[in-house]
């Protein structure tokens, strides 16, 4: 009895330590942020409380372009993103045709590759496509992803085929039964891959780095690192403020959806 | 004639699901198919609904070859053994789903709705979810899609086997009286031998995909096709012995009282159902070996030369297990079967028939 309880306290005093630890940066960036530059490397309780710093980023850098662009780019992505998968899933869940496996097998190792190693043969394929510096470029090659199709087939092989049989039954083509029937009936799902395809291509950095030369294209990941840059003197006030202008819409996200988040995943994993 | 179905076979790879079906059903018929799991029943349906391509021949309904027709061309509705409702619509949204697939227009659909709602008793849960309604409930909106589509054919895919037994017996009454009100042309699938006997104008029993019998429920019952039919029909099942060689013809056991002069009895089985035996001063002597009391009957278990057969009695019966009876019955109600093929033998006057088949006359004399 006792030990348990021990065991179970330690539990718990491990896990804020990790929390806090993990939340290090992001509080010390808030500090940093909302204080004068004075504060920034030290802690005085009683330092008065500024917006300027975020006056300043807002103004030193074109901040407003970088969100759309960023808004741009991870909408466009995840939006083809569901449609593709959608698609290839239906077709790989409900359909028979020759080759599935080895199509299926295939699509699973692009799992494996990671998008890094792709820079060079990606950015020649956006360049015969005269996409360089474009914000289709920066979506293109993410669209067919592997992880999405995975996902979507083994949630459409859950519903009950006979849902499908009483639509066809009643009438429904193809479509109509993927629509109004899988796509529906896997709407956790969707949310959640959602999420995860939003935060990953909103904290992009290396492709977007590689594809995108000027102010137009650039998403927020890259023009923070270009704001942030010792070329520009570091301020890490303004640095800060910036930063949070830039994870403040994801975080945000997160803290509204993060239960259907966490049980659409732990739903995912138990089937 | 509304459907019409002629030498369907269906295989899957090397398993042969249904090997060659034929039987049709007449307009406002309720046919029902009935068979022990495997038996190939469900594959039938589904390939009378059109969800499964046949492996040979045909399929007609009202007049139309429709082989080779995607469902909704067929004319048909379909109930579901799970139902098959969707989960994330309500009861309207669901009942409505096919009209609005086919565009029917919306005064149309509403005046449907209404009729359906109420000859199902469905009003006041139109907005629920399906996972909110009770097994019974769901049946209703399940019947509820089938019936508004106002196709003329129904066909059921075993729909009361996920209720319990008392719900069972009343839907069971409401989807005959509804199949008889609407004109409805039905074909129900089922495993449950009462549900059979009690809906069907007709039978078909089928085994390892193919019909056994097909006829009307009072021949099932009274002249099962084969030993099959007897045992599978009737709760408890026909009795059915091997007949015993004795001076001058077969008999139940060996040098027993004659039942049938002049018969081979390596040749034939005797068969008669539980309620037609009775207990007597005199007749076939067979010792008590267990009863089973249900109230209005009870079951007497006796033993014949090591067979057991069960003499259904009125009421209460105290016999206590060890004793011997004396079982009569009338010649009539006695069913005999090839033993080689198990098939019915029909021809019950056993005398000549010996006579002409076997012409050296009785064995052993």
């Amino acid at each position: 009895m006792t030990s348990s309880g021990f065991w179970s306290k330690l539990e718990t005093v491990a896990a804020w330590m990790l929390g806090i630890l993990w939340a290090m940066p992001l509080l010390y960036a808030i500090w940093a942020a909302f204080h004068p530059p004075a504060y920034a490397v030290n802690f005085d309780l009683t330092a008065p409380v500024t917006l300027a710093n975020f006056w300043e980023a807002w103004h030193t850098a074109p901040f407003a372009r970088y969100f759309i662009n960023t808004i741009l780019y991870t909408t466009m992505t995840t939006a083809l993103q569901f449609v593709l998968c959608t698609l290839a899933a239906y077709s790989f869940a409900c359909y028979d045709w020759k080759g599935k496996d080895l199509v299926f097998s295939l699509i699973l190792v692009q799992l494996m590759v990671m998008p890094d190693q792709l820079l060079v043969v990606n950015y020649q394929t956006m360049s015969a496509l005269q996409l360089v510096d474009t914000i289709p470029a920066i979506s293109l090659p993410y669209i067919a992803s592997a992880f999405g199709v995975f996902l979507l087939r083994q949630n459409f092989k859950q519903v009950p085929l006979a849902l499908a049989e009483a639509a066809r039954i009643e009438g429904a083509g193809p479509l109509r039964i993927l629509l109004k029937i899988y796509v529906p009936l896997s709407k956790s799902v969707y949310l959640a891959y959602g999420l995860v395809s939003i935060s990953w291509h909103w904290n992009n950095f290396l492709w977007p780095l590689v594809i995108t030369n000027s102010a137009t294209t650039r998403p927020l990941t890259v023009g923070l690192a270009i704001f942030g840059s010792p070329e520009n003197g570091v301020n890490f006030a303004v640095v800060s403020a910036g930063t949070l202008m830039s994870v403040a819409p994801l975080l945000i996200a997160f803290l509204l959806f993060q239960r259907q988040f966490v049980q659409s995943f732990m739903r995912a994993g138990i089937k | 004639m509304q459907i019409e179905i002629r030498d369907v076979r269906k295989d899957y790879g090397r398993v042969q699901a249904v090997r060659g079906v034929s039987f049709s059903v007449e307009e406002g018929q309720l046919l029902v198919i009935l068979g022990p799991s495997g038996c190939g029943k469900t594959t039938l349906l589904r390939l009378i609904a059109g969800l499964e391509p046949v492996t040979s021949g045909t399929i007609h309904i009202a007049g139309t070859d429709v082989t080779h027709l995607p469902p909704v061309k067929r004319n048909i509705s379909m109930v579901f053994q799970s139902y098959a409702l969707f989960p994330h619509l309500n009861v309207r949204e669901n009942i409505i789903f096919g009209l609005k697939v086919r565009k029917v227009p919306a005064d149309e659909i509403e005046r449907r709705l209404k009729r359906v709602v109420d000859l199902l008793g469905l009003s006041g849960r139109l907005d629920s979810k399906p996972g909110e309604l009770s097994g019974g409930m769901q049946q209703r909106v399940a019947l509820g899609r089938a019936i508004i589509a106002e196709k003329p054919v129904t066909l059921m895919d075993e729909p009361l086997s996920n209720l319990d037994a008392k719900l069972r017996n009343s839907m069971r009454r409401e989807i005959c009286s509804l199949q008889r009100r609407l004109g409805i042309t039905m074909i129900y699938v089922t495993h449950d031998q009462v549900e059979a006997m009690t809906m069907a104008d007709r039978i078909v029993l089928m085994r390892d995909g193919q019909i056994v019998q097909d006829d009307s429920p009072e021949n099932f019952y009274e002249r099962p096709a084969n030993t099959f039919v007897a045992r599978f029909i009737g709760t408890p099942p026909m009795n059915i012995v091997p007949l015993c060689p004795t001076q001058g013809g077969a008999a139940l056991e060996p040098g027993g009282r004659l039942l049938f002069p002049g018969m081979d009895p390596d040749r034939y089985l005797f068969g008669i159902r539980p309620e037609n035996l009775r207990l007597a001063e005199s007749g076939q002597p067979a010792m008590v070996t267990g009863r089973e009391y249900l109230g209005s009957d009870t079951f007497v278990s006796c033993e014949i030369h090591g067979q057991e057969v069960i003499v259904r009695t009125r009421g209460r019966r105290n016999i206590r297990e060890g004793t011997v009876v004396h079982l009569t019955w009338d010649p009539g109600d006695v069913n005999l079967f090839d033993a080689r093929t198990q098939e019915r033998v029909d021809s019950v006057v056993p005398a000549r028939k010996e006579g002409r088949e076997n012409p050296a006359g009785s064995i052993g004399g």
